[in-house]
């Protein structure tokens, strides 16, 4: 089975977000890693590669240095990358982001796409429904169990109770929790080898894109404006001396919260 | 500006009651419509969503009863929507924040061409459309964003909105779809319940969380005895998910839930950055914990320096003790 997993790099979560106030673009020039959630998509993919059989393609859309998610994911054991990287799409939302992972996605051999449930810093989670949508496949979305059978997936999707299974033909799109699997860390071995896998850099007219459906311009959101929350202040802070339940619960009332 | 008006709510059914964002939704949508509040609903047997749709004043209710909507699928529940959204032209939709909320936005603001604004905590119209606040990266930076055409669709943040009845008898439209067959692909084999009565975390207006200071798994029974008797969820930090001591569905986090409960208790949780990612926006924070230098304790409302495994306890106690005086 192939499989294509959709990769994004972000901001690491220690980092300073800034947004720059003229395009409110965030500032990239910070430390950035393979999104967290994409390991568990990668792992899967390797996973069913190695049971199945097939070749996993990992595919991202980003600025130039976003290079280095997909060499992490060739390193993890992907077998090659797709990066799609242009100026006009500097600034696309979640949709205009879904539209140029379809478009590229349509120039990868794949049965399966697997997605990241979430981007730690888009957080949207919507990006995976909007590229089934977009392919005409079904989707499985918030998967904490995946099983390959032929050309069949049989699923475990999360609920707040327990899980809903599922199965479903291929070609489909599924999204992975945090859960899944335990991500590999990619040996000496992979590191090396990633370097030697071949990464296929496409722009926006590589892909045919409609420019006017992408970036800043082309999303139909955009940002009005962005603050700073007043940071959250230290409130009463008192040393437990025997009566500590009974002053939380005070401190509850005084709140109307029991 | 175009003709559509009014706001479509995207019902979440959830065991015989609609999900309390979907009340918040319709209570928000209410206060600014401009035009008629039409909520659409689909499930195997919808009665009871379209009596409570009415009770919170909704003007409309879209119903479509049949045997594919009884569990959630993102294929027919989008063609669901997109059937309503042709009946009802609204300016604005709004989706649950739920999983199933986003895959079902997501696949309708694609079908749809419409732009999609993701997680709201704030809406309030203007002239031509909306604006929307949305708090990103964690909640360190708060956004205000509108769309440039409409229609538009949204997904609600649980909690965030108040829930006011105002009943009403809603007109009620059958709809009819013909489901899209590759949604219908997606066989539903079984629904497995293993936490039965569980306080759905994302919705919960209480949240009781543990960490790695509750010290061994044993004792996270402690952070579930409270929860209980305050009718809260419970959550953890990944610490502790990590151990194996808890699920992690019930995470919260940068790569767990993120949550904004009216009160959140945070017992022996250090307040790692990508822990508070998920939960600072709690409207109240109460923090126990035995370092009077953790972390946490920058960002609680109310801290209680000193030791879980016997505040929380006598905590769950002044709690029945108060009740049962009540
Ligand atoms: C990419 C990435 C993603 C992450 N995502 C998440 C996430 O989603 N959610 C999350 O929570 N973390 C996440 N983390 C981990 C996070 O950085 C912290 O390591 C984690 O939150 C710490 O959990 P903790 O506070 O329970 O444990 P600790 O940091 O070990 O803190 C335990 C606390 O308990 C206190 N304590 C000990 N004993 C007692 C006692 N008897 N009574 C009272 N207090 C006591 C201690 O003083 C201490 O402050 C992530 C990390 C990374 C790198
Ligand atoms: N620019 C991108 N390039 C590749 N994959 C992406 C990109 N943005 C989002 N994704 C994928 O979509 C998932 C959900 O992201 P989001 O909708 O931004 O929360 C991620 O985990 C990735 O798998």
């Amino acid at each position: 089975m192939n499989i294509a997993v959709c990769v994004k790099q972000v901001i690491d979560t220690e980092a300073e977000k800034k947004l720059d106030p003229a395009s409110w673009r965030l500032d990239r020039n910070v430390t950035c890693i393979l999104n967290p959630y994409d390991e568990y998509a990668v792992e899967e993919a390797l996973r069913i590669k190695e049971a199945h059989g097939g070749e996993v393609t990992a595919v991202c859309m980003g600025p130039k240095k976003a290079e280095d998610a997909v060499r992490k994911a060739l390193a993890m054991g992907a077998d090659k990358g797709v990066i799609v990287t242009d100026d006009a799409l500097a600034g696309s939302d979640a949709q205009a982001t879904a539209y140029v992972l379809a478009e590229a996605l349509k120039g990868v051999e794949w049965d399966l796409v697997i997605f990241g449930v979430r981007s730690t810093d888009g957080e949207t989670g919507c990006v995976p429904a909007a590229v089934a949508e977009r392919l005409g496949v079904p989707l499985l979305s918030t998967l904490a169990k995946v099983e390959v059978q032929g050309s069949n997936i049989s699923v475990h999707r999360e609920t707040e109770q327990g899980y809903v299974a599922y199965e479903c033909p291929t070609p489909a799109v599924i999204s992975v929790i945090k859960g899944i699997n335990e991500p590999r860390y990619p040996s000496m071995k992979g590191i090396m080898g990633a370097k030697k896998k071949p990464i296929d850099a496409k722009d926006a007219s590589a892909l045919s894109l409609d420019t006017s459906q992408v970036g800043q311009s082309g999303s139909k959101t955009r940002v009005l404006s962005a603050r700073t929350p007043e940071p959250r202040k230290a409130g009463e802070k008192i040393e437990d001396d025997g009566t500590g339940a009974q002053k939380i619960v005070e401190f509850l009332a005084s709140q109307k919260l029991v | 500006m175009s003709n559509q008006s009014g706001i479509l709510v995207v019902a979440e059914p959830k065991d015989g009651k609609l999900a309390n964002v979907t009340l918040e939704s319709i209570t928000q949508a209410r206060a600014l419509a401009g035009g008629p509040v039409s909520v659409v609903v689909a499930a195997a047997e919808t009665a009871p969503y379209v009596a409570a749709a009415g009770r919170y004043g909704a003007d409309r209710v879209y119903v479509v009863e049949s045997p594919e909507a009884a569990v959630f699928r993102p294929g027919p529940f989008i063609d669901v929507v997109a059937a309503a959204v042709a009946a009802a032209e609204p300016a604005l939709i709004l989706c649950a924040g739920s999983p199933d909320g986003r895959d079902i936005a997501a696949g309708c603001a694609a079908r749809l061409g419409a732009g999609l604004l993701v997680d709201i905590t704030g809406l309030e119209a203007k002239d031509d459309g909306f604006v929307t606040t949305h708090p990103c990266f964690g909640g360190t930076v708060i956004v205000d964003k509108d769309a440039t055409s409409t229609p538009v669709v949204a997904t609600v943040r649980p909690n965030v909105f108040a829930r006011e009845e105002a009943p009403k008898e809603p007109e009620v439209v059958n709809l009819s779809v013909d489901f899209a067959p590759a949604g219908l692909l997606a066989k539903v084999l079984d629904v497995v319940c293993e936490n039965l009565g569980i306080v759905s975390l994302e919705e919960a207006s209480v949240i009781v969380a543990g960490g790695r200071g509750v010290g061994k798994a044993e004792n996270f029974k402690l952070i579930e005895e409270l929860a209980s008797e305050l009718g809260a969820a419970v959550g953890a930090s990944r610490a502790i998910v990590d151990e194996g001591w808890v699920p992690h569905q019930i995470q919260v986090g940068q790569t767990g839930k993120t949550v904004s409960p009216q009160l959140y208790i945070a017992c022996g949780i250090s307040g790692a950055i990508q822990h508070a990612a998920g939960m600072r926006t709690a409207k109240n924070i109460v923090a126990i914990n035995r370092d009077p230098e953790a972390a946490i304790f920058n960002f609680a409302d109310y801290g209680v320096v000193g030791d879980l495994l016997t505040i929380v306890p006598a905590l769950t106690e002044e709690i029945r003790k108060r009740k049962a005086a009540s």
